[in-house]
């Protein structure tokens, strides 16, 4: 088990970026150990296999093992199986129609199962943006195969020529000769070999790729049917709650659970910093928490400033990375301390951020059941997570069983953005529920959500850069202490280069956001272009164009600026950014409302340009770039954890504040599609340009620079 | 032990249950209708949104004594002999949703917004919506949807 640990981390080092310190910190708990199979679940019905799909960066796990993509059964239901999941972001449609777009069927023909670990092949997690231009190709590569293998099979059974079999109407027809999937399907028999390379349907034909689609759920969405983990039916099942300590970081001392104990039908569990109940009903196990007095040990918190020190005294300094990584913590071209000190002009800046909060609107919640199969202990748990296999592993240790004797089913999450990837509430549940003896639910509160889960790390960026008086960049030197490696490397052309990350200790729980901290260096990035911009009097949107040799990066730039009205922009708050990021080439112009007596900005128009290659669903695309831009003005401009002591105070809604109605401008999406460029995958890059193009608006109609975010604490620190 | 009747969703229905819980508690707890949600237990998301006697409230910070012989209904009302509600189709033509959890309550709160401004300005619909929370930032679609939704009512309404 440990060495399977070890090599699915091994494989998470190459494959994502090191600041995804949740995946690669301990286990949130580490029980002790306990006193005390599969292809039947998807019933009658043939399984098919292929072992050359497997995505090339898949885990080594997943490489290791067969994959299982494909499930027909005799009543001719096509079911798609992937170890992705469903957070919002669509996955379940395009996979769905990408699918049916190789077997000729239409898109509500297929079913998908997905995230259900006892029944699907692992497909890594659903993060980094990797469900299009991995995971896609994976299930397109697997419906071809199968596609081809069916039509091999029919021609052989009906002696016709291969060429002669068509798929029509969701059956294969030759002459006079018709059968559907689940009649061809039976025919296993007779089937033999998958064929190598089937041929993929060329972009020109598509039918169901490329188009607008709206989401395979969204009827069950505006019904109400629509279950996430919280809804699931509750009968036999036991409710549980968890004691938490007010600070941020304690061990518990004492507890005294007396009340708690005289409630009828209320359990609690006690074990080493543990300490939880069950009950009948939720309200009662909430009911029974908050009667049980604990006292703990606390741990302070430093400020933010001591914080940001400590970053920087803590550091590690970045090596280079292995070969094929990724996210490398060091991307280095030509000697950059030779060019800065030769370079006619140099400036230097510094930028920070404070820690964010995911804040789902869904919170945590799973439900554990333990079970015996063949006389040993096998876990079930069910929960919305972006890894259903990590949190496997992580269930697996924690309880010291064998990986194969527990059994993730990911539910649909309500939003998870980078949140969902630890099994923090799915060790809790199973915790309660080895002790209830019965499946427990375990559902968190918004304040837990706030302040026992992990967040985006804050981070500090120092900039150096040197260029000359026409305007052209010579040299580039880039630190990033403690928020991470994505979007590190310089995309602007320069001849000598060094951008490094630094990882420290940090004092707060940190991990995986949306993007990652492709938003840190981002803004940095892109505000100290600005600043040089502003000290050699050159448009920004001018001195960035001068410094691109990237043609894709030039034109969103330039089409975004005219469709911002970059040109016209006197007596107007705008603000520019642009960005590489996950192969997608992005600019954003947007127009603030700025109150320079209040320290406040709004965003009134943000005009997105975004080329991710070939465009597999555009409304779908827009959707998630929209969404992205309204996420990110939270972190941008107000979003920001508080705490004071030991403990956070941004513990409720009221006092962390998320974007709402009011704060949503108008935003203008415009899609460059190019078919046959491998699509990116963006659900998490065009929030990387919002933070700073906001800066660059107040900076142009304020004059004021300002280097932290969120912006507006920035503004209000600021001297007067 | 404390005994709540309201009338959900057009019928009258009886509950023996312990005393002190929510609106929230009692509809998916006790009447097993899961389609309002818990977002916040604050009143400050909307997630948990329905309508009693017509208004939309939070169930989350309404207690169920509160809701006593009150017209409560919910999502799963909503839809009368198999047809969706224009509410609900707007959303659905518009795509206005992501990951779906804030629809329920979003729709809930358009239907009470427009039985009082059926033909509601942008910034009225965002006034109105404002205590509605969509993490995932669907919010321009929506304000998009809640006005169709107001002219498909019109135009159902002359028939
Ligand atoms: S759950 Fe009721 S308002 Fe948030
Ligand atoms: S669609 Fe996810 S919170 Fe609104």
């Amino acid at each position: 088990m440990d060495s399977l640990k070890a090599r699915y981390i091994a494989s998470l080092e190459i494959e994502l970026e090191p600041e995804r310190y949740e995946l690669f910190s301990d286990a949130t708990w580490r029980f002790s150990p306990t006193r005390r199979e599969v292809l039947g679940r998807l019933g009658a019905g043939v399984l098919f296999v292929f072992t050359a799909p497997v995505p090339a960066r898949a885990s080594a796990e997943a490489k290791d093992a067969l994959s299982t993509r494909f499930h027909i059964s005799p009543t001719n239901v096509v079911t798609l199986l992937t170890g992705k999941v469903e957070l919002g972001q669509g996955a379940r449609t395009l996979l769905t129609r990408a699918a049916a777009e190789e077997l000729r069927l239409p898109p509500e023909r297929v079913l998908i199962t997905m995230g259900d670990t006892g029944l699907v092949p692992d497909d890594g997690g659903t993060w980094a943006s990797l469900t299009t231009p991995e995971t896609l190709p994976a299930v397109r590569r697997a419906a071809a195969a199968l596609r081809e293998l069916l039509i091999d099979t029919a021609a052989k059974l009906w002696g016709a020529p291969r060429e002669s079999v068509r798929i029509e109407g969701g059956a294969f027809v030759s002459g006079p000769h018709r059968r559907d999937f689940g009649q061809m399907a039976e025919l296993r028999a007779v089937m033999s070999g998958i064929p190598a390379g089937a041929p993929l349907t060329p972009p020109s034909e598509w039918r169901f790729l490329g188009q607008p689609a709206g989401q395979a759920d969204g009827w069950s969405c505006v019904t109400g049917e629509k279950q996430f983990t919280a809804d699931l039916p509750a009968a036999g099942m036991l409710h549980g709650a968890v004691v938490r300590p007010r600070a941020h970081t304690a061990r518990l001392v004492e507890a005294d659970s007396e009340e708690a104990g005289r409630m009828p039908g209320v359990r609690i569990v006690r074990e080493g910093d543990f300490l939880g109940v069950t009950a009948l009903e939720p309200a009662a196990a909430r009911r029974a928490a908050r009667s049980i007095k604990a006292k703990w040990d606390e741990t302070p918190l430093p400020d933010f400033a001591a914080m940001l020190e400590g970053f920087r005294k803590g550091a590690r300094a970045p090596v280079p990375p292995k070969p094929g990584v990724r996210y490398p913590a060091l991307v280095t071209k030509g000697d950059a301390a030779a060019a800065l000190s030769g370079a006619p002009f140099r400036h230097e800046s510094t930028y920070s951020l404070r820690p964010i909060a995911h804040t789902a609107l869904e919170p945590r919640a799973a439900i554990a059941e333990w079970s015996k199969v063949n006389g040993q202990d096998f876990l079930t748990v069910r929960g919305g997570t972006q890894a259903p296999f990590a949190v496997r592993l992580e269930l697996a240790e924690a309880f010291r069983l064998a990986p194969e004797r527990v059994r993730v089913i990911a539910a649909d999450c309500g939003g998870a953005f980078g949140g969902k990837q630890r099994g923090e509430v799915f060790l809790e549940a199973a915790r309660l529920a080895r002790d209830a003896g019965k499946p427990v639910r375990l559902v968190w509160s918004r304040e837990e959500e706030l302040t026992v889960a992990y967040s985006r790390p804050a981070g500090v960026i120092d900039v150096k850069s040197g260029f000359n008086p026409q305007g052209q960049l010579l040299a580039w030197e880039f630190h990033n202490y403690n928020s991470g490696a994505a979007g590190l490397p310089m995309h602007y052309d320069v001849e000598a280069s060094w951008c490094g990350f630094h990882a420290a200790p940090a004092p707060l729980r940190q991990g995986s956001y949306r993007s990652l901290a492709a938003v840190a260096n981002t803004f940095a990035r892109e505000s100290h272009m600005e600043e040089v911009a502003a000290r050699l009097e050159l448009d920004p949107v001018e001195f960035r164009l001068r410094n691109t040799v990237d043609a894709r990066l030039r034109e969103v730039m330039e089409k975004a600026a005219a469709l911002g009205g970059w040109q016209g922009r006197r007596g107007k708050a705008l603000g520019f950014a642009a960005n590489i990021e996950k192969d997608a080439r992005l600019a954003l112009c947007v127009e603030a409302a700025v109150d320079p007596a209040a320290r406040t900005a709004r965003l009134v128009r943000a005009v997105m340009v975004f080329d991710p290659g070939a465009v597999l669903n555009p409304d779908h695309l827009k959707n998630q770039i929209e969404g992205a831009i309204l996420q990110g003005l939270g972190g941008a401009l107000f979003e920001e954890i508080r705490w004071e002591g030991t403990a956070f105070v941004s513990r409720r809604l009221t006092s962390y504040r998320v974007p709402r109605f009011q704060d949503s401008p108008k935003v203008e999406v415009h899609l460059i599609d190019r078919r046959t460029v491998e699509p990116a995958g963006a659900g998490e890059s065009p929030i990387t340009v919002v933070a700073p193009a906001i800066a660059s608006a107040i900076f142009h109609s304020t004059g004021k620079r300002l280097r932290s975010l969120p912006l507006e604490r920035a503004w209000r620190e600021l001297p007067a | 032990m404390a005994e709540y009747r309201i009338v959900l969703n057009g019928s009258e229905r009886r509950w023996e249950a312990p005393g002190g819980l929510s609106l929230l508690d009692l509809i998916r707890d006790y009447a097993g209708l899961t389609g309002a949600k818990y977002g916040c237990g604050e009143g400050q998301c909307g997630a948990c949104t329905v309508l009693m006697n017509g208004r939309a409230v939070s169930a989350c910070i309404t207690p169920a004594e509160a809701a006593q012989g009150a017209e409560v209904n919910t999502i799963e009302g909503l839809a009368k002999g198999g047809r969706i509600h224009p509410v609900q189709q707007a959303f659905l033509e518009r795509s206005a949703l992501q990951c779906g959890f804030c629809t329920p309550g979003m729709i809930m709160g358009a239907v009470a917004l427009l039985a009082s401004t059926p033909e509601p300005s942008e910034e009225q619909v965002r006034k109105g919506m404002a205590k509605h929370i969509c993490r995932c930032g669907a919010y321009p679609r929506i304000v998009e949807a809640i006005q169709l939704a107001g002219r498909l009512q019109r135009e159902a309404r002359r028939g």
